[in-house]
């Protein structure tokens, strides 16, 4: 519905990066090993079953061919693949998912993710640029997320990029982003986290190097005071109270950064698109849309509503 | 096959009044008969068995389609959770060990109870009482909600203000009691009460899954415990365990949680490998393939699934080498699972198979098992379950081992063992029937989780968008779920009509091996008019030796060497007794205040539990218990496990910091405390002199030897807790996560000091013969533990 035919999906085997991409071509090796597996086992439940009017009493094999046969398959056959699994995987492929403990040569921008109840904070050191929900990054770079909570643990995934990373109070976790193209990919939050788990989704636009510096420059700008009737509105109603707006009195961090909310697609968590009349049903209703988020709704209605919501969207 | 002289009418009928339970509902309080209480066992888990698929029906409901609102968030973490929780703990775990291994194993070891009849109606009360104070949570809208691993920090009091996070902690510490109870009374029964010339080359291997499952449960469920009190402990107390700003780790509830929860998994899925080699052979008139390669591979898998907890914890962010390591010990479970397998498949096909019933829901737990088993065997590729961790490909995977390996041979062995319990058979048409149901329901119920959680579906979501290309699969998975319980009701539907209508069993309908099918159906409360002898793994097949043991002069029990069975001492075994559902039901009301804080109350709670216990023992046994120190080296291992993982606790979350004790903080004190724990070990002397003196008769001696221990453990005690209570006010034990372990680990050692205590003055007062050693060995154990804490406590000066 909402995301459809953006290619926004979370399909690991669609991948598009290099680490999602090992992962995947790992996926279908395994596949075939263990489908042969699982046949063969079935053949042989399938045979037992067919076979079974056929035999005669009394017939015991000896021991020695059930012990060869065990030894052979159990044992053998399997320690054998395992051994090429753990290699193959855990020595080979690991190398493109795992985070370097120093951040690599190639890295080119380090952005820092936090998990929040329920939204992911998005913001770039070295520049005032704070976002939420949704992450922008160059495509065809190196892209190191550090990975924090605020909270609780959260887990922070794009499954067609890389592999997950939780997020843990008080650790210092990192995981690589690469997209081999430009393109907008699903991330979501991976650890059970609470009420709101299951609305905790994000996005990440690989834009083109050009594109992200352009993008860049203006989320680092601050909002302009219009004095409009719409920011009187956020300024004294209770929006001010949980959010910041860069260039304004506003600075609270209870939920997201709003600076540039006008410049991002969706709202609470990748649940409803960014329109003006979705954002006014956001503001007086949240809690029917993601029941339990800290957003209380916000008791406002006709031209207060029009004029706040006006004022929003002028925050590109 | 063997044969057996059964002995006169009179001396059947002098059995039968020793043996007979009271009648009606009194005598089912006060059963203490292994039979009785496996079939309470049954009927319990069967409840807790329809609570949980309920909530299932109610998740796969609210999942049918995107956007749904059947559940709302809050009501939908909560049902997931009980499900969890419900389906391990008060189902599969209860249902394999208590009343499979309840009713089966002593029949099966040629025993006529197990080896401690009034503790193991000890653990159904127990059991029972968790699961109903689990449930009244849940009812009064005081469900945990933190899933069945509860992570912290989502379940600690900041962000779960309700009661659910205590009815979580508080029932796991309840219902773990009830299983380590039954564990450690299966692994007693299996090393003592096998009937003679049963050496551990003839035990069936149904017993081996039972004994490795007990061994594991024994020594995982500590784990668990200890990380439930942490967590009360913070909830209730203001502890700092999980509380990083201050010092605590939410890693270490994982660790801990882990560390229970993966030996946990094989648990619960060994027993179903018992269950399996048991009908194998009768349904294929074979021996299994192997039979030593099988008893040893039962045993590996849960030894090394103590090994790999870690694997759950892939995507924490722990250093790439130890992820690497916990890999390759997940590789090697592999192995003794392979070779059972392929012993099966072996046996089924070199066999004489005949597909009844039991042995279609065997061949289908295989195929069920080799299906999530090869897919747990991907999460050896680090990155590849780190792509796919906590999604419902994850969740594809431990249903297959769970529902498929664990449920799947539970359902056989109910179809197999019923004319055993009923003494009718089952209709074999409706149960062929309700197997292709089941079999068909739950792959179209877990197959297709698979796929979305390859498409990147999370688990534990109530709800998800639609345009995700999720919608029909969850749409099958719903439909697998319906068709799952038509068929689990064809199958109990056929069981109460078989039960009604079936036609009456012999002692041996399936020509079996084991010795439970030597007996009559259902069997006599004595369980065996003679005790059999064993020459063979499978008795009934291979020629035996004429038994002539009867046994009637008493309510009497035979114990065996533990290894080669030789015959030992007769001993007589306890009565049914009110005492164990009177314990239970004032555990009950301690664990009730608990979650009510009414810390007093609990107070009282403890000491009434006590005087019934003294109540309990207060008729000294009537013949020689000796043996009986075995169930107290089960205290002993499980009581040790604990304090090592409060100790572990400890060491990491010291080696997590600089500075310990935190700034602030005295250095804790060396020289005295080390010197006062010497003091105390010196007691092991006199204590172990003592208990020699009882067994020899010399009391006067005796009673001295236990005065001088008494006083010097008085003297030590007096002093630590004065010193505890002066520690105290320098500095508080909400302080920070160093004064939390801190004083939890002093206090729990204090705590040992003190039962020893108690048990030294009540063998002072009784001069019990069979205690004596049983109580000088927990008291070398408490002096032992106390010099480790004590070291523990004070090397953190030592860098």
């Amino acid at each position: 519905m909402l995301l459809a035919g953006c290619g926004s999906q979370t399909d690991i085997l669609h991948p598009a990066g290099p680490g999602a991409s090992d992962v995947a071509s790992l996926w279908w090796w395994m596949l075939g090993g263990c489908s042969f597996g699982l046949a063969f086992v079935t053949a042989l439940l399938v045979a037992a079953y067919v076979r079974r009017r056929s035999m005669g009493p009394g017939r015991e094999p000896g021991e020695r061919a059930g012990w060869i046969v065990i030894l052979t398959l159990g044992v053998g056959v399997m320690v054998a693949g395992l051994v090429t699994l753990f290699v193959v995987a855990d020595i080979f492929v690991i190398r493109g998912t795992e985070t370097p403990a120093a951040a690599a040569a190639g890295t080119k921008l380090t952005v820092r993710a936090v998990g929040h109840l329920w939204y992911w904070e998005f913001d770039y050191p070295g520049t005032p640029a704070v976002t939420a929900d949704e992450l922008h990054i160059p495509a065809r770079t190196t892209v190191l997320v550090q990975v924090r909570s605020a909270d609780v643990i959260h887990s922070f995934w794009v499954p067609e990029l890389n592999r997950k990373m939780d997020a843990i109070p008080g650790q210092d976790n990192a995981v690589e982003l690469y997209a081999d193209h430009p393109g907008v990919f699903r991330g979501e939050c991976n650890q059970y986290c609470g009420l709101q788990h299951a609305h905790m989704g994000f996005l990440v636009f690989a834009d083109t190097p050009a594109a992200f510096r352009q993008w860049l420059a203006r989320q680092s700008a601050p909002a302009r005071a219009t004095a409009s009737p719409g920011e009187r509105v956020f300024m004294q109603g209770p929006c001010s109270s949980c959010h910041a707006i860069r260039g304004t009195p506003a600075n609270a961090h209870v939920g997201p950064d709003l600076t540039h909310i006008a410049s991002r697609t969706t709202l609470g968590g990748v649940t409803i698109p960014n329109t003006p009349a979705e954002l006014a049903r956001w503001i007086t209703s949240s809690q029917s849309i993601k029941p339990g988020n800290q957003m209380p709704n916000v008791a406002l209605g006709g031209a207060k509503l029009r004029e706040l919501v006006a004022y929003l969207e002028t925050l590109k | 096959m063997a044969t057996v002289e059964l002995p006169s009418p009179e001396r059947v009928s002098r059995l039968e009044r020793q043996w007979r339970s009271k009648p009606g509902i009194l005598g089912w309080l006060t059963t203490t008969d292994h039979k009785r209480i496996g079939i309470l066992y049954f009927w319990t888990t069967l409840l807790f068995f329809g609570a949980g698929g309920t909530e299932a029906m109610f998740m796969r409901t609210q999942l049918v389609v995107p956007n749904n609102n059947v559940l709302g968030p809050a009501e939908y973490d909560q049902v997931f959770t009980m499900h969890g929780i419900t389906m391990i703990f008060f189902f599969i775990i209860p249902m394999s060990t208590g009343a499979f291994g309840n009713y089966l194993v002593p029949l099966m070891i040629g025993a006529r109870d197990m080896a401690f009849p009034r503790m193991n109606a000890l653990s159904y009360w127990v059991f029972l009482a968790s699961g109903l104070f689990l449930y009244i949570g849940f009812a009064s809208k005081n469900g945990p909600n933190g899933a069945w691993f509860g992570f912290t920090p989502l379940t600690t009091k900041a962000y779960d203000p309700s009661l659910g996070g205590d009815f979580y902690a508080l029932s796991l510490i309840f219902n773990g009691l009830a299983s380590a109870l039954t564990s450690a009374n299966l692994i007693v029964t299996m090393l003592k009460l096998r009937a003679p010339g049963m050496s551990f080359n003839r035990m069936p291997t149904f017993c081996y899954a039972f004994l490795a499952a007990s061994f594991g449960l024994l020594f995982a469920l500590p784990a668990l415990t200890a990380d439930c009190i942490f967590l009360f402990l913070d909830r209730n107390i203001g502890t700092h365990f999980f509380d990083v700003s201050l010092g605590g780790s939410d890693l270490l509830w994982q660790h801990l949680f882990w560390f229970f929860g993966h030996p946990e998994v094989y648990i619960l899925i060994v027993p179903a490998f018992g269950i399996a080699t048991a009908i194998i052979p009768a349904f294929t008139q074979r021996k299994i393939v192997a039979y030593p390669l099988v008893a040893i591979a039962e045993i590996l898998v849960v030894f090394i699934g103590f090994g790999v907890w870690a694997h759950h914890m892939f995507v924490t962010g722990i250093p790439t080498i130890s992820l690497v390591f916990f890999a390759a010990a997940t590789a090697m479970v592999v192995i003794p699972s392979a070779i059972q397998v392929f012993s099966w498949c072996s046996s089924l096909i070199t066999g004489m198979p005949r597909f009844r019933t039991p042995l279609l829901f065997i061949a289908g737990f295989i195929f069920m098992f080799v299906n999530g088993g090869l897919t747990g065997l991907m999460f050896i590729a680090i990155p590849f379950d780190q792509q796919v961790h906590d999604t419902y490909f994850v969740i594809a995977h431990f249903h297959y081992i769970i529902f498929g390996a664990a449920v799947f041979p539970i359902f056989a062995g109910m179809y197999y063992w019923f004319p055993k319990l009923t003494g009718k058979l089952y209709f074999e048409r409706p149960g062929q029937i309700s197997f292709w149901i089941i079999f068909a329901g739950t792959n179209l119920l877990f197959f297709p989780m698979y796929i979305v959680g390859l498409l990147g579906m999370p688990r534990q979501i109530y709800t998800y968008p639609s345009g995700m290309g999720w919608d029909w699969y969850n749409a099958a998975e719903t439909a697998g779920a319906y068709l799952t319980a038509i068929g689990i009701l064809v199958l109990f539907g056929n069981l109460v009509l078989s039960r009604l209508r079936g036609a009456p069993a012999e002692t041996d309908p399936w020509k079996a091996p084991t010795l439970e099918w030597a007996t009559s159906s259902p069997p006599a409360d004595y369980n065996f008019a003679v005790i059999p002898t064993v020459r063979s793994a499978y008795p009934l097949w291979d020629a035996s030796d004429g038994a002539t043991m009867v046994l009637d002069e008493g309510h009497q029990q035979p114990i065996s060497s533990a290894v080669d069975a030789r015959l030992g001492e007769i001993i007589d075994m306890p009565h049914s007794s009110a005492w164990p559902p009177v314990l239970a039901l004032c555990l009950a009301l301690l664990f009730t205040s608990l979650v009510l804080n009414k810390y007093a109350v609990a107070g009282g709670c403890v000491v009434l539990s006590g005087l019934v216990l003294i109540a309990w023992h207060w008729k000294a046994p009537a013949s020689g218990q000796s043996w009986q120190w075995w169930g107290m080296a089960m205290v002993i291992a499980s009581e040790a496990t604990l304090m090592g993982c409060f100790i572990a606790t400890f060491w990491y979350l010291r080696l997590r910091v600089p500075h310990w004790p935190p700034h602030g903080i005295p250095e804790p004190k060396v020289v005295v405390p080390l010197v006062l724990a010497g003091v105390l070990l010196v007691t092991s002397v006199p204590m172990h002199l003592a208990a020699r003196a009882i067994k020899a008769g010399r009391g006067s001696a005796a009673r001295a030897f236990l005065l001088a221990a008494l006083i010097v453990q008085s003297g030590y005690f007096a002093f630590e807790v004065y010193d505890y209570r002066n520690q105290l006010e320098t500095f508080a034990v909400t302080r920070n996560a160093y004064s939390s372990i801190y004083y939890v680990l002093l206090g729990a050692d204090h705590a040992h000091v003190l039962v020893g205590m108690l048990l030294t003055a009540w063998l002072l007062s009784t001069m019990r013969k069979g205690a004596a050693t049983g109580i000088a060995w927990y008291w070398h154990f408490v002096n032992v533990l106390t010099v480790l804490v004590i070291g523990t406590l004070t090397a953190v000066n030592v860098t």
